[in-house]
């Protein structure tokens, strides 16, 4: 623990190797980070590596961003300090995978593209799709807690995480979890690495549960008279015994960028089984829309791509919703008009996981004062139920001026201020970007 | 250490007459669960009706510096439920209350002392479950069911009670009340309701579930095979599994476990078959018809000597009979057993059958076994007889080295009982220093004091004390530090 003596290049240098680290003007614009360029990048090829960064950084008073692919660096309060990026991207091994045991562990940096080429031959899959899936990193995912449709039936990582490694700010390695599919054996210290944004730990590898991938699949969508109409829809379908592993709500802007028109409002369902289940499924699911005086229309397998896209654009304000199921109807009224009286008549794209009220809203202006009004008026809306309202993505400036995560309880907050205190109480992890200015 | 008068004192303030037992004879009825090895009365339990008593409750202790121990209905298997330092017991027993069942957004309310099944009972008319189903389910609590974050047969496809809470109000070790999550599914922030399932009490007292329900399958189908060799039903298992079928169950029974059902009450397996695998598929009924088909033909093609379907719920439950009598059958071939709750991977399955017929035959102890195919999640029953000291030694030394094996597998110590008192000293075999030095840290910001269920959980080792510090990673050359 000395002094500084060397430049912290050097020693970045000496730990990752003098081509695995760029300084200064080397640094690759492509990691700037809310606008700051960091002081170095280090592109670590070992775990061992990341925990010498790390314990560096912890000594020389650093800051730290993790980076896998790079999908989420507009997530979070706009950090007030950069000094190290740490690209994650070459550990991307698959260090054990264990078909028979429906279990892989691989390090951070694999994609999930590079997973499901791994699992496609033994017709398995990791069950996670949030948007831009493909390109995305493990443990990218993981720290953002980030999710797709497919949520409904198989959870998110929260459940699918078994067991974790991660290094500490100070460096220490540690361990949580197990190999196994089911353990309980000590706390569950893998669920307290999902969705921490990389503010307690860097997640340098993770042990997965799979699924087997289903015998077939097939995408209805019944076209609803408006939101109410849609939920109501989706409230009789879940009191049935009619089980889907997708059911996501469509506003008219989201149908038509699934090159879907003629209604206000729709619900997307996917049933995947065995090939004749899929077939009954479908019918039960074709009598509820007719009984709902609509039809549930087949569409082709490329839906699921376009819906993404539609979730997902480049440019403006994401948006996640987090309301209940049976107040779906009347929070995206609410997203509906407020973003129109922000934006001038403007109509947001709208989707999301109507059974867990987990909705997803995009729109194109940008203008940090309109923002905030839509955020601060959908905020007051959901609270009464137990809501939230996060920015997904925003330009800084937006991020600057609206707190993205918003209020969290004083109790729960009191806790989250002793967790990161306990873990990095030097902030060297990320610091300021998550909840409460952690 | 006795409690001080005052603190009796209080506690009667609070609890009232009926809220607070003091007496040598009431105190002993909680001087252990169900793993009774492990005893150790409370210095007096309290009965708090309702949360604010809780609150109170742990705010005097801690002022007190008295320890609190949580207790649902006491059919845990660790000595979790037990006071080996004395203090005040708190039973949850009379929160028992369903606070709200919400099936639009399919989930429910309830008191920690409200009993598993009960809240199944109270939604199925109109359709609807609540998936974690530990054996004891007909009596386990729901908070302790969150305390242990228990599993079950069902399980393997529906997930263990940590999969299905979806917020806790919790009293932590400083006395105060924090909700965690709720009915709605993204909060932003730290996990800390997922952290808290299965903390067995160490972090607090939890006052009160959100809990998601599902919806009853369309279809249920139980079979049950038959085999004259648990190595060829292991592989039945592996193959069920490589075909893309997840079962609602997948439990498998051994020779000796199936001898001592057949000689119980008779669920007729046949007299020369060496394992029993019972498998149970719910889902729509075209998939169940599939699955089931597909299932059976994989276990005629491993050498199954039978496959019997069940035609209705009536045969369903017969199938059903000797796996849930097993623990009781074994009564018949030795007056008791240490249970074990380890877990290997499901692919290592015929190879830890091996190594626990060789270490069986090492200590001179039979082993029964009853378990979770599906999930590697095994259940060896260590015959003894408690009479002969020799012999509960052996079943000791026996039920040790099982342990190391399912670790050197690449298992865990426990799949779905917990750690409390009985396998906190195990956790060293599975957890670096660092591991454990991070959890004793986690669980300090919850009960800065640790006054909630000392000595469970955790083990006395240097790394869970004061002042430890793991190693710091050794930097190369030229990367001062």
């Amino acid at each position: 623990m000395g002094a500084v003596t060397g430049s912290v290049g050097g020693a970045l240098a000496a730990i990752a190797g003098r081509p695995r680290v760029e300084e200064g003007a080397e640094v690759h614009a492509g990691f700037t980070i809310d606008g700051l360029l960091p002081r170095w990048v280090v592109r670590p090829a070992t775990l061992e590596q990341v925990s010498g960064v790390l314990a560096l950084a912890w000594d020389a008073g650093l800051a730290v961003v993790p980076h896998g692919s790079g999908a989420a660096q507009e997530l979070g309060v706009p950090p007030a300090k950069v000094d190290v990026v740490l690209d994650l991207r070459d550990l991307d091994r698959v260090v054990e995978y264990n078909p028979d045991d429906l279990t892989i562990t691989v390090q951070a940096g694999v994609t999930l593209g590079t997973l499901e080429s791994w699992l496609a031959a033994r017709r398995q899959f990791l069950p996670l799709d949030p948007p831009g899936a493909r390109a995305r990193t493990l443990g990218g995912i993981a720290a953002t807690g980030a999710s797709g449709p497919l949520r409904l039936r198989y959870g998110t990582l929260r459940d699918l995480l078994l067991g974790v490694r991660f290094v500490q700010a100070d460096g220490v390695v540690t361990w949580g979890g197990a190999r196994v599919v089911k353990s309980v054996s000590g706390y569950d210290v893998p669920k307290l690495m999902v969705g921490a944004c990389g503010t307690l730990g860097v997640i340098g590898e993770l042990t997965l549960r799979l699924h087997p991938l289903p015998d077939a699949e097939q995408t209805w969508v019944v076209p609803c008279r408006d939101a109410g109409a849609a939920q109501d829809f989706v409230l009789r379908l879940l009191d049935s015994t009619v089980q889907p592993s997708r059911v996501e709500f469509l506003n008219a802007a989201a149908l038509a960028a699934c090159e879907i028109a003629g209604s206000a409002a729709a619900v997307a369902v996917s049933i995947g089984t065995a090939e004749a289940a899929v077939r009954a499924q479908g019918d039960a699911l074709g009598a509820l829309a007719r009984a709902a005086g609509s039809a549930a229309g087949l569409v082709a397998a490329g839906f699921w791509d376009r819906y993404d896209a539609a979730m997902a654009p480049e440019e403006g304000v994401r948006l996640g919703v987090g309301t209940l199921a049976s107040k779906v109807g009347e929070t995206v009224g609410e997203i509906e008009r407020a973003v129109a009286a922000s934006l001038a008549g403007a109509a947001p794209t709208l989707g999301g996981c109507a059974p867990l009220g987990s909705l997803r809203a995009s729109f194109p202006g940008t203008d940090p004062a309109r923002v905030k009004a839509i955020v601060e008026r959908l905020r007051a809306a959901v609270a009464p139920a137990g809501g939230s309202v996060t920015i997904q993505r925003a330009p800084r400036d937006v991020r600057r001026v609206v707190d993205p995560w918003g209020p969290v309880e004083p109790g729960p907050l009191a806790l989250m201020r002793a967790l990161k205190e306990e873990f990095d109480a030097r902030r060297v992890l990320n610091p300021g970007r998550f909840v409460g200015g952690l | 250490m006795p409690l001080s008068p005052g603190l009796v004192g209080e506690l009667q303030r609070i609890l009232g007459p009926e809220g607070l037992v003091l007496s040598y004879e009431g105190r002993l009825v909680y001087e252990c669960d169900m793993h009774t090895f492990y005893k150790g009365a409370p210095d007096a339990v309290a009965l708090p009706a309702t949360t604010e008593q809780v609150v109170a409750i742990v705010g005097l202790c801690r002022r007190a510096g008295v320890p609190v121990v949580p207790r649902g209905s006491g059919t845990g298997l660790i000595g979790g439920a037990m006071a080996p330092s004395g203090g005040v017991m708190v039973a949850l027993n009379r929160m028992n209350r369903i606070l709200e069942v919400d099936l639009p957004n399919r989930c429910a309310t309830v008191e920690p002392g409200l009993i598993n099944l009960a809240l199944t009972r109270a939604v199925e008319a109109r359709g609807w479950f609540f998936a974690p189903d530990p054996s004891s389910q007909m009596v386990s609590s729901i908070g302790g069911n969150v305390g242990t974050n228990a599993g079950g047969p069902h399980c393997l496809k529906y997930g263990i009670t940590t999969n299905h809470v979806l917020g806790l109000e919790l009293v932590t070790g400083t006395g105060e009340l924090v909700k965690l999550g709720g009915k709605v599914a993204d909060r932003p922030g730290y996990d800390l309701t997922g952290v808290a399932v299965g903390s067995e009490g160490t972090f607090g007292l939890v006052t009160a579930v959100t809990v998601r329900l599902l919806h009853a399958a369309e279809a249920v189908k139980t079979l049950l095979a038959s085999f004259t060799d648990i190595e060829d039903a292991s592989e039945a298992v592996s193959a069920i599994i490589a075909a893309g079928i997840i079962p609602a169950a997948l439990e498998m029974l051994d020779e000796l476990m199936i001898r001592a059902i057949n000689e119980g009450t008779g669920a007729g397996y046949p007299k020369d078959a060496a394992a029993v695998l019972l498998i149970e598929l719910d889902g729509p009924a075209a998939e169940v018809d599939a699955q089931g088909e597909r299932c059976a033909r994989i276990c005629w093609e491993r050498g199954a000597l039978e496959v019997r379907v069940a035609r209705d719920a009536t045969e369903r439950a017969l199938l059903w009979k000797g796996r849930k009598e097993a623990a009781g059958a074994v009564g018949r071939l030795a007056p008791t057993y240490l249970l074990q709750d380890a877990v290997v991977p499901r692919s290592k399955l015929p190879a830890i059958m091996r190594e626990l017929r060789a270490i069986g035959a090492r200590h001179g102890v039979q082993i029964a076994n009853v378990f979770h195919a599906g999930d590697g999640n095994l259940h060896p029953l260590i015959l003894y007889d408690d009479r002969n000291p020799a012999e509960l030694e052996r079943a000791k030394a026996a039920n040790e080295e099982l342990l190391h094996a399912c670790i050197a597998m690449g298992g865990t110590v426990t799949g779905e009982h917990g750690v409390g008192l009985d396998k906190a000293k195990n956790l060293p075999l599975q957890y670096a220093d660092a591991d454990l030095n991070f959890m004793y840290r986690l669980r300090r910001i919850f009960d800065p004091d640790r006054i909630m269920n000392p000595g469970k959980l955790l083990p006395a080792h240097p790394a869970c004390g004061e002042g430890f510090r793991p190693p710091r990673p050794r930097l190369p050359e030229g990367a001062w530090i």
